[in-house]
């Protein structure tokens, strides 16, 4: 296990199996407990007023760092905290200390808890794990630094710009040091990729799942976290500068961008793109996930209510597709189910939440009704910016993604086509078109319905022709999933479609907390669905992601 | 423990002069109080009186008094069915009578179709008839100033000399927004919801908490809306700590902030530097303009968010929030219980929006308003 998983002072994942077990036996801190004690390496405590490194996948445990890598940051945290010889050990420290140091003064708090909208006062047994973000800004910039802490900081991890390196840097406290944990590139590195912090930060850049409105389980203008009368927390004046998480969308969007930009700039030099397969598994795969919901409150979904628009990702990867590269689709509105046939699938699948570790179970979804994985903004954005300058054709994108793109995540079929992609440099000016033709030549040989053929069908569109027949498609694809959307059988198949998905979801290390997602009888070992594109949903058949 | 004097006007705007100024503080003090007595109990059940809410002339501030701002998001929620963010922005862009979040915008375009200013007004719209009545001429002097120097008298007056809101320069998406006109978008509104989400429900033994079954119950808005939901629930989770409320003085609907994050201006320089309040006092906004200066060589369509240029104002709502401030005091202190059932027409027809009863409610006229002008809960919108 790597210091990552193995330290006390993480978030409590209680839907990871060796971390519930750890979370159980550990006793019901309440908001205002202290750090965890207890040594975080192997060899024993960490000394204090040190900075270490400590990646996972690289460093065997956390190492001081050597002062020619220390003195080399240049993000805020380094800056105004480490090269000073300061050592804040609280959320507050931090914050203070920025601000005591006159860097990035425009403050933002957010604050997420995946029980905060069950009622405290009905449910004394389960723990809120109520945690801030907080983002920290020079005037009229984008924020440089983002916390995560908990009230009490049992926690306390930074994201923080370096604006040289062009790079996140990640840290965490590890009392009584701090501990870098690797920076963005290392998220790209085999040996770190997928480990440590970059099991949620999977591709280098902050990360909010719950990415659009409306925001399920932080506070927003959608939802207000609820408190008992008596929680501390109220007291806490970080609470009171609490905003909604429609404005943390912005930022985090913002930022993803920013590393974005930085990494291409980085990748292409001299006319090659360095590992191509870095950036087009980001096309072709699922690196990582954001989740979606409907804005319903599931409470009050009630037969005879006002039809339930289910999210649009789940049924295509509608902004990458008809944002980003401009579908121009006729659909007006998204498909959406009458509240009957949703109110009856929780009855007939057993929806509930569940929290094992609190021995905790209610019956219903999640608060806000149909909460499914779907394309992930950063994936977008790659793709986006790679379109953006030229060094990716749009229609190659197009093409990629309207293979199997009645499957926007977890497409095995999708994937498959990553065998085409070198991993050595390529020339920006032929790269696509290469891969274009390996793909193209391999489907001459290869059955009709093949990823490979499909890719050479859309390929083999003229350039004037691909956005209207694209589009086309998907109007049709999405009349039909509409009509079978406000059938019994339709949206019962829907149904365990999205179930099939959210299996995949928590099969990740981003899926930290067992209250995300709603558990049903539906068996955990289901054999997984794919959507077709006459929008009939089906056993899937071949291989996974890579 | 203190009460003030009078209500002073939205975003401390000094157009009114003594009249206007007293008209003002008479039209929100009846406003409050018809809020606080609610709708006739005769004829709507379970909504009457609203004792947590307060009259900020009448009923004292305590010492304990904590100000919070509501805010939410500019573009209109209900437009987010739409399958791509062109469309929603075209629908957004296609009409005011969309732009329903107290927030309404009017796009200025070069010749080559490429925007070179967005208006935004949250001002609302009883503000301009008693301006319009105590100072027609000032009024018009505003509409010279930020819409058209064409403006004339008789463009905003209507025969009968009374004033128009949805005049020809201020009723659409293009030739400039003076001040609110959706019909849902008005101070009374803000006031009726305000005032109705103080009563807690408590319903089958459960104390309703979420901003959807709050509106659901009390019927205080329009549950589609970004702002209606949340400023229910945001006053209702104020009223469970057994707290009084009272929208603070000056009573409006004011601007939050543009974000800007993701935004890129073609020479480097600051995008949030091209917003420009042009109403109201640094904390009470009113209206800005996003418009870049012309001694640069670009304009508002060649900013970019998140790669994209800026073709619609809409793009530019999505980052714009707007906001209430709210007064809450006695914390703990309120004994006033729950009700426990929602609300509904005596009659046994359930109270739905659009089911405009005007018997029932308080219409929140001022100044011999024309009834079809006056101001109206949400809750009424036909």
């Amino acid at each position: 296990m790597s210091l990552w998983d193995r330290t006390p002072e993480r978030r409590r994942a209680t839907a990871w199996p060796e971390a519930a077990a750890t979370a159980a036996a550990e006793p019901a801190a309440g908001p205002a407990a202290g750090p965890a004690a207890g040594p975080a390496d192997e060899g024993g405590g960490l000394r204090p007023r040190t900075l270490y490194r400590g990646v996972s996948g690289v460093d065997r445990g956390p190492v001081p760092m050597p002062a020619g890598q220390s003195d080399g940051l240049r993000d805020p945290m380094a800056r105004v905290f480490f090269q000073r010889d300061h050592w804040p050990m609280t959320l507050e420290e931090v914050l203070d200390g920025l601000t005591r140091a006159g860097e990035l003064p425009t403050q933002s708090v957010y604050l997420i808890s995946e029980a905060g909208q069950i009622p405290p006062d009905e449910t004394p047994g389960l723990r809120r794990d109520l945690r801030f973000a907080v983002s920290r800004a020079a005037p009229g910039k984008d924020p440089d630094l983002l916390v995560s802490s908990d009230p009490g900081s049992v926690f306390l991890q930074v994201a923080a710009w370096d604006p040289v390196a062009q790079v996140f840097n990640y840290y965490m406290r590890i009392s009584p040091a701090w501990v870098w944990t690797g920076d963005s590139w290392s998220s790209m590195a085999p040996e770190s990729r997928g480990k440590g912090c970059f099991d949620s930060h999977v591709n280098g850049s902050v990360v909010m799942k719950e990415l659009k409105q409306p925001w399920s389980n932080w506070q927003s203008m959608s939802a207000t976290i609820q408190l008992a009368p008596d929680d501390p927390l109220r007291d806490n004046p970080l609470h009171g500068q609490v905003i909604g998480a429609e404005r943390l969308e912005l930022t985090v969007k913002g930022l993803v961008s920013r590393w974005t930009a930085a990494r291409l700039s980085a990748v292409v030099d001299d006319g090659m793109v360095t590992h191509p397969d870095h950036l087009l598994r980001q096309l072709f795969t699922t690196t990582t996930v954001n989740l979606a919901s409907t804005s319903t409150q599931s409470a009050t979904v009630a037969s005879g209510g006002r039809d339930l628009s289910l999210p649009l990702g789940f049924w295509l990867n509608a902004d990458a597709l008809l944002n980003d590269l401009g579908l121009p689709v006729s659909t007006a509105t998204v498909p959406s189910a009458p509240t009957s046939l949703y109110a009856d699938s929780l009855q007939a699948l057993g929806f509930r939440l569940e929290e094992q570790v609190s021995d905790f179970s209610q019956p219903g979804d999640t608060f806000f009704a149909f909460v499914v994985p779907e394309a992930a903004y950063e994936d977008n954005d790659v793709v986006r910016q790679l379109v953006e300058k030229n060094l990716v054709p749009a229609g190659f994108a197009a093409c990629a993604l309207m293979v199997d793109f009645t499957n926007p995540v977890f497409s095995p079929v999708r994937a498959h086509l990553m065998r085409y992609v070198p991993t050595a440099p390529v020339p920006v000016s032929t790269w696509c078109d290469d891969i274009a033709a390996a793909v193209a030549a391999a489907a001459r040989t290869l059955p009709a319905d093949s990823p490979e053929a499909e890719f050479a069908r859309n390929w083999a569109l003229p350039e004037a022709d691909w956005r209207g027949v694209f589009a086309q498609r998907v109007d049709v694809y999405l009349e039909k999933v509409a009509a079978r959307l406000r059938t019994a059988s339709g949206f019962d198949e829907f149904t365990r479609l999205a179930e099939s998905r959210r299996r995949m979801f928590k099969e990740m290390r981003l899926n930290e907390f067992a209250l995300t997602l709603p558990t049903t009888d539906i068996p955990a070992d289901a054999p997984r669905l794919r959507m077709h594109e006459d929008g009939t949903v089906a056993v899937v058949t071949t291989g996974g992601s890579p | 423990m203190t009460t003030i004097n009078a209500y002073g006007p939205p975003g401390r705007l000094t157009d009114l002069d003594d009249v206007g100024t007293k008209a003002w503080h008479v039209f929100i003090n009846d406003s409050v109080d018809q809020a606080i007595a609610g709708p006739d109990p005769a004829e709507v059940l379970h909504d009457s009186p609203r004792p947590q809410f307060y009259n900020l002339t009448r009923t004292d501030t305590a010492t304990d008094a904590v100000q919070s701002a509501v805010t939410w998001t500019a573009f209109p929620n209900r437009l987010r069915s739409a399958v791509s963010d062109r469309q929603r922005w075209q629908r957004a862009d296609a009409s005011r009578d969309v732009q329903d979040e107290y927030c309404e915008w009017s796009v200025t375009r070069d010749g080559t179709g490429r925007i070179t200013r967005v208006t935004f007004t949250c001002e609302g719209p009883e503000y301009w008839d008693v301006l319009a009545q105590t100072s027609p001429e000032k009024a018009l002097d505003l509409y010279r100033a930020h819409i058209d120097p064409a403006v004339r008298k008789s463009d905003l007056f209507g025969p009968n000399g009374r004033y128009v809101r949805r005049n020809q320069w201020n009723d659409s998406t293009t030739q400039g927004a003076m001040h609110l006109i959706q019909q849902s978008n008005t101070l009374g509104a803000e006031i009726e919801l305000a005032a109705a989400a103080t009563i807690r429900r408590v319903i089958g033994g459960r104390e309703l908490t979420g901003a959807q079954e709050l509106i659901a119950c009390g019927k205080y808005g329009v549950p589609d809306r970004n702002s209606d939901p949340h400023i229910g629930e945001v006053v209702n989770a104020v009223a469970r700590q057994k707290a009084d409320i009272a929208l603070s003085d000056p009573v409006g609907i004011y601007f939050d902030d543009l974000a800007t994050d993701g935004w890129s201006a073609p020479d480097g320089s600051d995008p949030k530097s091209f917003w420009t309040v042009e109403r109201g006092a640094a904390d009470f906004p009113v209206r800005a303009v996003y418009e870049v200066p012309a001694d640069r060589d670009f304009a508002v369509g060649d900013i970019t968010i998140g790669g994209r240029p800026i073709e619609f104002g809409a793009q530019i709502a999505d980052f714009v929030t707007v906001k209430l401030m709210a007064t809450a005091c006695r914390l703990g202190r309120s004994e006033v219980q729950p009700r426990t059932s929602c609300v509904e027409l005596a009659a046994g027809d359930d109270v739905e929006p659009g089911a405009f009863s005007p018997a029932a409610f308080s219409a929140h006229g001022y100044l011999g308003t024309h009834p079809d002008q006056a101001s109206r809960s949400t809750r009424l919108v036909a």
